[in-house]
């Protein structure tokens, strides 16, 4: 008798002790039937076990801790109590290049993933109209058969090319197994959404630098920095690794401490850290840079040539961008000349000096021009894959790598499916909630609700999903299979590998196993099915993807197969023991060809009717949105509003008086399209002219944490895009604000403002 | 008992040591992981919205922002308040049932089975450290299931605080002794510590001359929070350096 | 005044013989308003502390104020009248069981706010020291502790200072009727036979008793006001507190005595025994009160300042132009700028009316004074990222109502079973003799209603 079978019988003839203990709700848990565990723990004894944090799409590996406890279960559809392996806590893996044992505050809230109450349990079927939420409980085999006979009589009508994908980036092996699986059904690649999707510098590295990627900082050797709206200490990249070079830039070498210059108009989490804390109009950076690069090349602080072929890409360049001296440029962007001037003499005095880029400023309709701007300010500071400059993470040489997205969010979700000439027949959704994350003017909802079939493989039920007729949910992270290949963080190649760190609480099934599942249920009709999707289980296709790296000198060695992959996962993964830079891309007519003008944004909505730039921005807490269901994530407090359990609208004091707008005010945000009300944090670091909100929270479905709660500041955006990219610009929108009166909900944490105020008074 | 039994027992013993901790200001970027890590570490209660807004949030460690001058000279200073450890505690002397009380290591431990609470060592705490529970925790099912056995979930009515994350201490200690071997600096740090990703916590021995957090006492950044109150706190802060641009012509 | 003894008998013990619709009524309408207390305190069993508007950084609010206010309150009685006693003040003698009685039932409501206010009330013997068997004591370095002793000796003080002097009260009362009535009087008289030797061993006992209470009742004020002077804590870290808090109970004390007087004297028709020169008394003792109370909080307000502390300061204009001070400053009006006029014009202050629309602001106010101490300087302690507010909820009310109302109701419990007024004692001031009056008197003669000096 097998494993499985003796479960089985086990569970169908109940016979099982009984408990007299009672659950929470009273039930008496004895009338729960108790399974045979299906692995032996010592009680009391934590045993750890690598994995790898999926809460942010830069991979750190984890170290779960794993005890013995007892959980309410399913099993073959039926709850019952185990005694089972939990995770309890997450620490960073020591050994993994990207974190070094370190660990960001939502990648230990990953852990309430797996416990969230509002986790989907089993494959739902919906039974009410679509979006009321009303489904019924099915088994795997019913799901999974509806899904494949969905696909394949879609496939047979000669349809197949109307199924989208929908997915955020998946830079491991999942990625790999949904393009080959779209390939062979004869489906479009998979449609990538996120709404903050880095594509207009990745467009940019790609056009200076021949890098179609995030860079990494090597912040640890960096003497200057001059961060440009990037929040790289919070939310933006590689989080941790770039905390950690930034602890050992200020104080990691005796006697050296390094100086750090922010450029932005509302103080982040991370300009709250600079020494120079610079105002800049939003969408003005780029100016400042060339303005930068303007005095260190006419006061010959730095030779032309330095900027390469990064410098080429800015229009006057050559011509020692005489157009853009400080004195010319300190009108448009907000920063005195003999500023820009005293800056531009510091970077170049005290190199190695690195320049970042990232938010507010790619995010308007300059956007590429601004990136641009930075990476030829980087290249002209010879920062480029030098010693506390930017490097390139190499890719691990894997059989399969997943591809890099080559178009923006924004562009491949409207040509898709939004304004796609061929209706869609069948949408299929994996972590991606683009109903939430996108302005209303795009009509997401609308137009997914005309979609005739959608599944969602989605563990949650948020605004995409419950439009789904089919869910199918997903394992946690701590439950599967993961894998990861960084994008940046490293400055060698790193492939992260781990097994599950404990058993699946729910009747849930990884969505690459469900994958390779309708794959070989639709078999005949999948072109080459055999050869495109050899694997029977996605650790299979994991083993096969690895395998190569034995031959390369890397963390792992060992001789034989099996040996290799048992320690590649206990080590976490592979990395490589060289650090090359990655290939470059070769040249090409396209990117010589492109020359761009640095210049002034172009803000939607006129400035007197709509005075106020709105900046939307990532949240500490929440990212894009889609940690609001994870209770300490909705406790922690921000670090700069103190906020817990809320949304605001933050507004510099002095406007807020003009207005007779009070902390916690209830305020109206209106742009040319939209509205929306959420209370005012009246905060010190942000510009008079700008109004700024976190993104995250107002989800309307998403648990009972996240649910009814707050504003999404998203959904009133302009649909403006970065020409060229077609990458949404976020932060071009304007908007009107006014006080509406009542009270808003506003939970802080934080009481006074100051630490020694001027007058006693002062709150 | 025989000789050699007794000889073996007084062969070794394990050092005592002086916890303490120090907190670098300059590297420390409120990036909060070290909020987190400790409520995933002891076992902390997320409140809720209600509670949180009438003032019952409980962050064993918090990150305190502050500002100075005005938009756009304005500048922020972020300083992660955890206990003190003081080893001349107001809130020890107060507690009317040693509930609070100052353990042979020196910590400031908490006895939460002996907390009546009456609330008073939390008005004593200049660090306002010390964080109630006002009501009876409770984790929506399954999120019970994080909760770490080592550490002991609090009832209704008594107070909680940062205990230096005892049950590592205890934890390593049990185990180098079991090893017969005494402990090496850095071998164990409490979560925030662990999880902090600038090195902005480092804890150890302060009686160690050799390790890292008692050099750090003694940097010339180092200051302690209140200190004209004589708690005598065992976190030292290290101020914000500056930057000079003669520093590194 | 000028009555017989039969006539003081009559008069004095007629609330115990009869009882009006409008007694019942009004016990019924405050045992309601206690209910209500009772109710709230439940409420907040169930739904822990938090039931009360309690947070970080104010984790004392109303119920530590009301412990104060009541221990306040309580000082009217022992303290008054011991010193009338020590220092032979003729007009006492219908005051003191009035105002010894405030005492007990003060400190009897001020015992429960402790218990109220814990965090575990069902764990509140961990602070009575007992031997258990693991051998753990409470701390006896925390005033919390010294508060309990200091509480419990005066509550037993003063108890039995009321105790004492009701003895040849409560056999007169036994003496003079019948039934279960007779055989409970009968005990609580504990064997009054009124011989020599119980007269001079009650007077011997009363001189003992009025002098110890007296540094008793100001060590526990003492005590009470160490709670927050020895904590750490901005606006309570001060030497003055022990005085300050005692001329304050004293002060809130009077002021609470000259209200019960004058309604006692009203609702049981006592207009002859409590008279004007009584009000007069006390209300002098008022305004010296109020002086010396303004004094403190001038001269506690005059060395904050000028230390210019800045932790200090920032609770000083909380409370002088902050979120508090209307508080404050209706806390001046009512201690000092209101009664200070009426007192000081003999006037009005002869005047019982007035002299009560002089005591009741001061209640009022010393109620704010006990919470202008407790709640400023935990809004804004030490570090400022920490401030917090503070709002008391409806469980803090409803009990803070019920303390208000369970005074008046153990008062007119009380004058049913004891006579408001020491009948002994009073007659004892009219006579000329006191040396006849402690002549021994047969117990049937008591049994008779005619007692050693109605003879
Ligand atoms: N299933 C089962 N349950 C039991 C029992 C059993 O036999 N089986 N036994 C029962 C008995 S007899 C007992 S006594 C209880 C014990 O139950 P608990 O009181 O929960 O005892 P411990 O497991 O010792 O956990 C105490 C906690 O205190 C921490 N700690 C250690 N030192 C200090 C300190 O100085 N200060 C603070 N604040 N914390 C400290 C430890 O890390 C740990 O988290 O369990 C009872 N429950
Ligand atoms: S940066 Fe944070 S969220 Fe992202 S992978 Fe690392 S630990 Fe997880
Ligand atoms: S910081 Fe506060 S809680 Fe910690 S030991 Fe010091 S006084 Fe006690
Ligand atoms: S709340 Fe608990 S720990 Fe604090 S003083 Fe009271 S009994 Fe002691
Ligand atoms: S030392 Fe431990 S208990 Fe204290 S703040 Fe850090 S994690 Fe929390
Ligand atoms: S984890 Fe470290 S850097 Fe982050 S907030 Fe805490 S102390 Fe500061």
């Amino acid at each position: 008798m097998d494993r499985r079978t003796f479960l089985k019988l086990s569970s169908l003839g109940g016979a099982t002790a009984a408990l007299s203990a009672c659950d929470k709700s009273g039930k008496l848990r004895g009338q729960m039937i108790r399974f045979i565990p299906e692995e032996r723990l010592v009680p009391g004894v934590a045993i750890w076990k690598t994995s790898l944090c999926r809460q942010c799409c830069s991979g750190c590996g984890l170290e779960v801790r794993v005890m013995e406890g007892e959980a309410v279960v399913t099993r073959h559809g039926q709850r019952g109590l185990m005694q089972m392996g939990l995770a309890k806590k997450l620490e960073g893996n020591p050994e993994h290049p990207v974190n070094r044992g370190k660990l960001c505050a939502r990648g230990h809230a990953g852990l309430q993933v797996t416990y969230n109450p509002d986790r989907i349990r089993f494959p739902l079927r919906r039974t009410g109209p679509r979006g009321s939420g009303q489904y019924r409980q099915v088994g795997w085999d019913e799901a999974v058969t509806e899904l494949s006979t969905r696909l394949g009589s879609i496939s047979s009508q000669g349809k197949a090319g109307s199924v989208a994908f929908l997915t955020r980036a998946l830079r491991d092996q999942r990625g790999v197994l949904v393009q080959r699986f779209l390939a062979a059904y004869g489906a479009p690649p998979a449609v990538r959404f996120e709404f903050f999707d880095d594509a207009v510098l990745r467009r940019a590295n790609y056009l200076s630098f021949g890098r179609y990627q995030l860079p990494t900082f090597d912040l640890a050797r960096a003497n200057y920095v001059i961060s440009f709206g990037a929040d790289f200490l919070s939310t933006w990249n590689s989080v941790v690794a770039q905390n950690r070079g930034y602890g050992a830039m200020r104080q990691g070498r005796p006697g050296l401490r390094g100086k750090f210059v922010q450029v932005e108009a509302r103080m982040s989490p991370t300009g709250a850290n600079a020494d120079e804390w610079v105002y800049a109009k939003p969408g003005s950076e780029g100016l400042l840079a060339v303005s930068l690069a303007q005095v260190m090349l006419s006061e010959r602080l730095r030779p032309a040539e330095a900027a390469r072929e990064a410098g080429a890409r800015i229009e006057g360049w050559t011509q020692g961008l005489s157009d853009y001296s400080p004195e010319k440029v300190q009108d448009q962007t907000g920063v005195a000349a003999a500023r820009i001037r005293r800056l531009a003499r510091e970077l170049a005095a005290h190199r190695p000096a690195v320049a970042i880029v990232a938010g507010v400023p790619l995010a308007q309709t300059n956007g590429l021009a601004n990136a641009l701007a930075v990476n030829a300010l980087n290249a002209l500071l010879d920062a480029v894959e030098n010693p506390g400059g930017i490097f390139f993470t190499p890719r691990p040489p894997l059989a399969y790598l997943p591809s890099v997205e080559e178009s923006s969010s924004a562009k491949s979700l409207a040509e898709r499916i939004l304004n796609n000439p061929v209706p869609i027949e069948a949408l299929l959704v994996y972590e991606a909630n683009p109903v939430f994350a996108s302005p209303a003017t795009w009509h997401v909802r609308e137009t997914l609700e005309k979609i005739p079939f959608i599944a969602s493989f989605g563990s949650f039920i948020d605004e995409t999903s419950i439009l789904a007729d089919l869910i199918l949910p997903d394992h946690s992270h701590l439950e599967s299979w993961v894998d990861h290949v960084p994008e940046s963080g490293s400055t060698t190649a790193v492939a992260s590998v781990a097994a599950p760190a404990m058993l699946p609480l729910h009747h849930t099934r990884a969505m690459p196993d469900v994958l390779l599942d309708v794959a070989h249920r639709l078999g005949p009709k999948l072109d080459p099915v055999e050869s495109a999707l050899p694997w029977k289980s996605y650790q299979e296709m994991l083993q096969s993807a690895f395998e190569p790296l034995r031959n390369h000198a890397g963390s792992v060695k060992a001789q034989k197969a099996d040996d290799f992959w048992s320690q590649v996962q206990q080590n976490g993964g592979w990395w490589s023991e060289q650090s090359d830079p990655p290939p470059k891309a070769p040249a090409t007519a396209e990117r010589s060809a492109t020359v761009v003008k640095v210049a002034q944004p172009e803000l939607d909505g006129d400035a007197r009717d709509y005075p106020f730039n709105f900046l939307p921005y990532a949240s500490q807490q929440f990212g894009d949105g889609s940690h609001a269901n994870l209770p300490w994530m909705q406790e922690m407090p921000d670090v700069i509003s103190t906020a817990m359990w809320s949304t605001w609208v933050e507004i510099n004091p002095r406007t807020a008086e003009r207005l007779s707008i009070r902390q916690g005010d209830l305020v109206e945000v209106r742009s040319q399209h939209g509205t929306l009300q959420a209370p005012a944090l009246l905060a010190p670091g942000i510009a008079p002219d700008v109004v700024a909100m976190p993104v995250g929270q107002g989800h309307e479905q998403y648990g009972r944490y996240a649910s009814g709660r707050g504003a999404n500041p998203i959904k009133i955006l302009c649909a403006r895009v970065e020409p060229e990219t077609g990458a949404l610009a976020w932060a071009a929108t304007r908007v009107n604000i006014r006080r509406v009166g009542t009270r808003g909900k506003l939970v802080l944490f934080g009481g006074a403002l100051r630490e020694s105020p001027r007058n006693y008074r002062y709150r | 008992m025989a000789p050699a039994k007794e000889q073996n027992q007084k062969a070794f013993r394990l050092k005592r040591r002086n916890w303490g901790m120090a907190v670098d200001e300059d590297r420390c970027t409120g990036c909060e992981a070290c909020v987190v890590a400790c409520h995933a570490e002891n076992n902390i209660a997320t409140v809720g919205e209600e509670q949180a807004a009438r003032g019952r949030a409980m962050h064993w460690i918090r990150i305190e922002r502050y500002y100075e001058g005005t938009f756009p000279d304005i500048k922020v200073k972020y300083q992660p308040v955890l206990c003190q450890q003081c080893d001349n505690a107001p809130c020890e002397a107060v507690c009317p049932t040693y509930a609070s009380y100052h353990n042979a290591e020196g910590l400031n431990a908490q006895i939460y089975n002996r907390c009546i609470g009456t609330r008073y060592c939390a008005n004593a705490c200049p660090y306002e450290d010390r964080y109630f529970n006002f009501v009876n925790p409770a984790w929506d099912e399954p999120l019970n299931l994080q909760l770490n056995p080592d550490v002991s979930v609090r009832s209704v009515g008594i107070m909680e605080k940062c205990t230096f994350c005892i049950q590592r201490i205890r934890a390593a200690e049990i185990n180098a002794e079991k090893e017969k071997r005494q402990l090496k600096d850095g071998e164990f740090n409490p979560a925030c510590v662990q999880s902090c990703p600038t090195e902005a916590l480092v804890f150890g021995d302060l009686d160690d001359p050799e390790s890292r957090v008692s050099r750090l006492a003694k940097s010339n950044r180092a200051a302690k929070l209140l200190p004209d109150l004589g708690t005598k706190p065992k976190v030292t802060y290290l101020r914000r350096g500056s930057w000079y641009d003669e520093q590194n012509t | 005044m000028n009555k017989t003894p039969e006539q003081i008998n009559e008069e004095l013990l007629l609330p115990l013989n009869s009882t009006s619709w409008r007694y019942y009524l009004a016990v019924a309408a405050l045992g309601m308003l206690v209910l209500v207390g009772f109710y709230a305190w439940g409420y907040q069993l169930d739904h822990g502390i938090g039931a009360s508007g309690l947070d970080r950084p104010v984790f004392w609010g109303v119920y530590i104020t009301d412990f104060v206010f009541w221990i306040g309150i309580s000082h009217a009685g022992t303290l008054i009248s011991a010193i009338l006693r020590v220092s032979n003040a003729e007009w006492r003698r219908p005051v003191t069981r009035c105002a010894e009685a405030i005492t007990v039932f003060s400190l009897l409501i001020a015992a429960t706010f402790p218990v109220i206010h814990l965090g575990r009330p069902w764990l509140f013997f961990w602070l009575i020291p007992y031997p258990s068997e693991r051998g753990i004591w409470p701390q006896f370095r925390s005033p919390l502790l010294w508060d309990f002793f200091a509480l419990n000796t005066y509550l037993i003080g003063s108890f039995s200072f009321l105790l004492l002097p009701s003895f040849p009260d409560f056999a007169l009362v036994r003496d003079r009727s019948e039934g279960w009535r007779r055989r409970l009087y009968g005990i609580l008289s504990l064997g009054w036979r009124g011989t020599p030797k119980q007269w001079h061993r009650l007077e011997m006992a009363m001189r003992i008793m009025a002098v110890a209470i007296i540094p008793v009742a100001v060590s526990v004020h003492t005590i009470v006001s160490w709670d927050f002077a020895m904590a750490l804590v901005p606006g309570w870290h001060s030497t003055i507190f022990g005085p300050y808090f005692v001329a304050g109970a004293i002060f809130s004390g009077i002021a609470a005595l000259i209200i019960v007087m004058a309604c006692v004297r009203k609702l049981l028709h006592l207009e002859e025994y409590l008279e004007p020169i009584h009000f007069d008394h006390l209300g002098k003792l008022l305004l010296a009160m109020s002086l010396i109370w303004f004094y403190f909080v001038f001269a506690e307000s005059l060395t904050t300042w000028y230390g210019n502390q800045p932790s200090e300061m920032t609770v000083f204009w909380l409370t002088r132009s902050g979120s508090f001070s209307p508080l404050f400053w209706m806390m001046v009006i009512c201690n000092a700028i209101i009664p200070v006029p009426i007192l000081s014009i003999k006037r009005l202050r002869s005047k019982i009316g007035w002299t009560v629309l002089a005591s009741i602001p001061i209640v009022i106010g010393m109620w704010l004074e006990r919470f202008l101490i407790v709640v400023p300087s935990l809004e804004q302690n030490r570090l400022p990222y920490a401030y917090g507010t503070y709002t008391p909820s409806w469980v803090e009310i409803g009990i803070t109502v019920a303390s208000f109302a369970a005074m008046p109701l153990l008062y007119l419990l009380f004058v049913k079973a004891v006579p408001i007024i020491s009948i002994w004692e009073l007659k004892l001031g009219q006579h000329e003799k006191p040396a006849e009056v402690a002549a021994p008197v047969p117990a049937e003669e008591i049994v008779q209603g005619a007692t050693a000096s109605g003879r």
